[in-house]
């Protein structure tokens, strides 16, 4: 009989897996990444499924329940995620700003420009 | 010498004409660099412009924050071959005259940088505490101890201004500035000037909030 908690993380599980495949087809995420997140989500399906499965890494480990190993590692995980998302995010931003600067640059205005401008115009008009 | 008076500009529409006025009258070059704003500021200043043909200006299609407002109005004036760069805040709260005050040491070659440091006295406490809490955080993090590290009114020779190198985007420029300073070892020179405060120029600027998230942005680079 399976606890309201599996069920939940096995819907949650396949969900994602989806939501994975979909993003990779849309090309909105690399095959590595989508295999990476598979192999996530399928082994939250797995340990939902059978808990006790995760019995011989508390054996191995020393932690005292399999579970809460898994919940540790998972949990590390998430910080580095959120670590490489925030390096990542502040790389968007920087390369943001020096394309917003490029082009505010390459369309300044001013007394200058506008002497150029005529002076194009001009030689235009000879042409 | 080309003077260049950068005005980093971001919805000061009710402020940014009088400036552009001051500066032109006195027979300054300036660039502003409109940041995104939203409100009438990039109309205003164009129409300036064209009106006077005196003055360039650069528009941020989006907001990117005053630091990265000063770096695209340096590389600005650079392009129109400055000679003293001057930054200057668009919300009317520098007196015109003492751009005189920061580029005096730069002509006379007595320095490279020259940083207006208001009153901390004169300054309302709410401003006072903040100020006082940047510069030692900026003495903490770039070793160097400054009067006024938050300042709006700075003016650089070429020199300075093609060596330094500018990353932050926000308000944590004017710490990363002074640290550029050292790193670079340029002169610097501190004058005092004066400041004026007004409901309008109290809202901008520096205060708690902001403080924190440079903190915060200055112990992650730590760890980066």
């Amino acid at each position: 009989m399976l606890m309201i908690y599996q069920v939940i993380a096995i819907i949650l599980g396949i969900f994602a897996i989806i939501l994975s495949i979909l993003r990779f087809r849309d090309g909105k995420m690399s095959l590595g990444m989508m295999f990476v997140w598979i192999l996530i989500w399928l082994g939250v399906i797995l340990i939902a499924i059978d808990p006790n499965s995760t019995n011989f890494l508390a054996v191995y480990t020393g932690i005292g329940r399999g579970l809460d190993f898994v919940l540790i590692i998972g949990l590390l995980l998430c910080f580095y995620l959120i670590f490489k998302m925030y390096n990542k995010i502040e790389t968007v931003e920087e390369e943001l700003t020096d394309l917003v600067r490029e082009l505010a640059l390459t369309r300044k205005m001013g007394e200058d420009t506008k002497k150029q401008d005529k002076t194009k115009s001009h030689s235009d008009e000879q042409i | 010498m080309r003077t260049f008076v950068v005005v980093p500009a971001y919805n000061e529409e009710k402020t940014i004409e009088k400036v552009l006025h001051d500066l032109s009258t006195m027979g300054f070059e300036f660039v502003v660099v409109d940041d995104g704003s939203m409100d009438g500021t990039n109309d205003i200043v164009k129409k300036f412009i064209e009106e006077n043909n005196h003055g360039f200006i650069c528009r941020h299609l989006l907001n990117r924050g005053l630091g990265a407002a000063i770096k695209t109005g340096i590389e600005a004036s650079l392009e129109e071959d400055a000679d003293v760069i001057v930054t200057f805040d668009a919300d009317g709260q520098h007196d015109p005259n003492d751009i005189y005050t920061v580029i005096n040491p730069i002509i006379n070659q007595e320095a490279d940088v020259c940083i207006g440091t208001r009153d901390f006295d004169d300054m309302p406490r709410s401003k006072k505490y903040g100020n006082s809490v940047m510069n030692l955080i900026t003495m903490i993090f770039y070793g160097i101890k400054v009067g006024d590290s938050q300042s709006g009114l700075r003016a650089f020779n070429k020199k300075a201004a093609k060596a330094m190198i500018i990353n932050a985007r926000d308000y944590g420029v004017s710490s990363e500035i002074i640290g550029e300073i050292k790193r670079h070892n340029l002169e610097l020179k501190e004058v005092p000037m004066k400041t004026i405060y007004t409901d309008y120029t109290m809202k901008k600027g520096t205060n708690l909030f902001e403080g924190l998230k440079i903190l915060s942005k200055l112990i992650f680079k730590l760890f980066k």
